[in-house]
């Protein structure tokens, strides 16, 4: 559905919960690397599931809000 | 057989073994990941759910969450004689889920959102900060999920750990009078196991090794040798927090402990022993 997986699909650990975090300071111009480290996520199999990550539930709400505004008027 | 711990906190527990064979550990290992028992959403009553995200993948995100468990309290659904099928206050807990989407803008739906009746205030989200899904203004999530202890043979849900591996105690030998200095070992090691110490290569993080064997291939001088102790091991516990990781290791060597002592008066009834 677009949203972060709330457990690392190899080892089961949480990572939903780094997600925005995670985004925030990206967008801010830090390192990856350097806030999953500040994070604490230290296998490389959650790692690579924050950075491949893209959330398309926002663009889904997107249409939703739309058709919404549509029909209201 | 001897214990050192290397770290200890709520969630994490790395110790040495030593004197012991990987054949117990892993009996340990195996008991820990899928005979403990925690806390899970099991079954969700679904009253109303507009969002974008189906009832099913809803449901199944609800029950990746980990929940505060009390295992002196739950008893395992099938060990319980209520025989009712959503269960009793001894072998469920129930959470209520209930959110708007507020008129502007985009609302998060997190963890702490999941609260848990107030029959049982003690089974809550671990972590409060998980996303469960994103609401537009108007969708609307109404449902009650009903929580049960369970084993990670099931389903995943109920594995109480994350990492929980071990691995042979590393033994690395430098022979002083063939070592050069050369440096390639430090370069080689992802672990960085090696430092030079007066123009000798000298090992540092010995724990970190994972025997790999590239430090000994690139070694000209044949200077090297990585070896590793059978009867000594390192053990990693990592757990999702719904129970400390003392909890799992004492809990798994109990449970061990009743399934040796079953196996071992069978064998006595039928006159094995």
């Amino acid at each position: 559905m677009g949203i972060v997986p709330i457990r690392c699909f190899t080892c089961g650990s949480i990572i939903g919960d780094k997600w925005e975090e995670f985004k925030r300071r990206v967008d801010a111009g830090e390192n990856p690397g350097k806030v999953l480290d500040d994070l604490g996520v230290k296998r490389y199999c959650c790692r690579s599931m924050l950075i491949s990550h893209v959330e398309i539930i926002d663009d889904l709400l997107k249409y939703f809000m739309v058709g919404r505004s549509i029909s209201n008027e | 057989m001897q214990i050192e711990i290397l770290k200890k906190s709520y969630a994490e527990v790395h110790f040495i073994v030593r004197g012991v064979s990987p054949r117990f550990m892993n009996s340990l290992r195996r008991a820990m990941m899928a005979d403990v028992p925690v806390m899970a959403v099991d079954d969700v009553y679904i009253v109303e759910n507009t969002s974008v995200m189906y009832d099913e993948v809803l449901a199944h995100r609800l029950g990746l969450i980990p929940l505060k468990t009390d295992l002196d309290y739950y008893v395992l659904p099938e060990e319980c004689g209520c025989g009712s099928e959503t269960g009793c206050h001894k072998c469920s807990a129930v959470l209520v889920l209930n959110v708007e989407g507020r008129e502007n803008g985009v609302t998060v739906v997190y963890s702490k959102d999941l609260k848990p009746h107030e029959a049982n205030p003690e089974v809550k989200p671990v972590n409060e900060k998980i996303p469960i899904v994103k609401l537009a203004p108007g969708q609307r999530i109404k449902l009650e999920a009903y929580a049960r202890l369970g084993k990670a043979i099931k389903h995943a849900k109920w594995s109480p750990v994350v990492r929980c591996t071990y691995k042979y105690y590393p033994v690395i030998l430098i022979v002083d009078s063939k070592c050069t200095g050369c440096g390639l070992c430090i370069d080689v090691c992802h672990k960085n196991v090696f430092t030079l110490k007066s123009g000798k290569a000298y090992v540092v993080n010995q724990l970190e090794c994972d025997l790999c064997d590239e430090c000994v291939d690139r070694c000209a001088q044949n200077a090297l040798n990585v070896d590793f102790d059978k009867n000594s091991l390192i053990f990693f516990l990592e757990t999702t927090g719904s129970l400390p990781a003392w909890k799992v290791l004492s809990e798994a060597c109990r449970i061990l402990k009743l399934k040796s002592e079953a196996f071992l008066k069978q064998l006595n009834e039928l006159g094995v022993v």
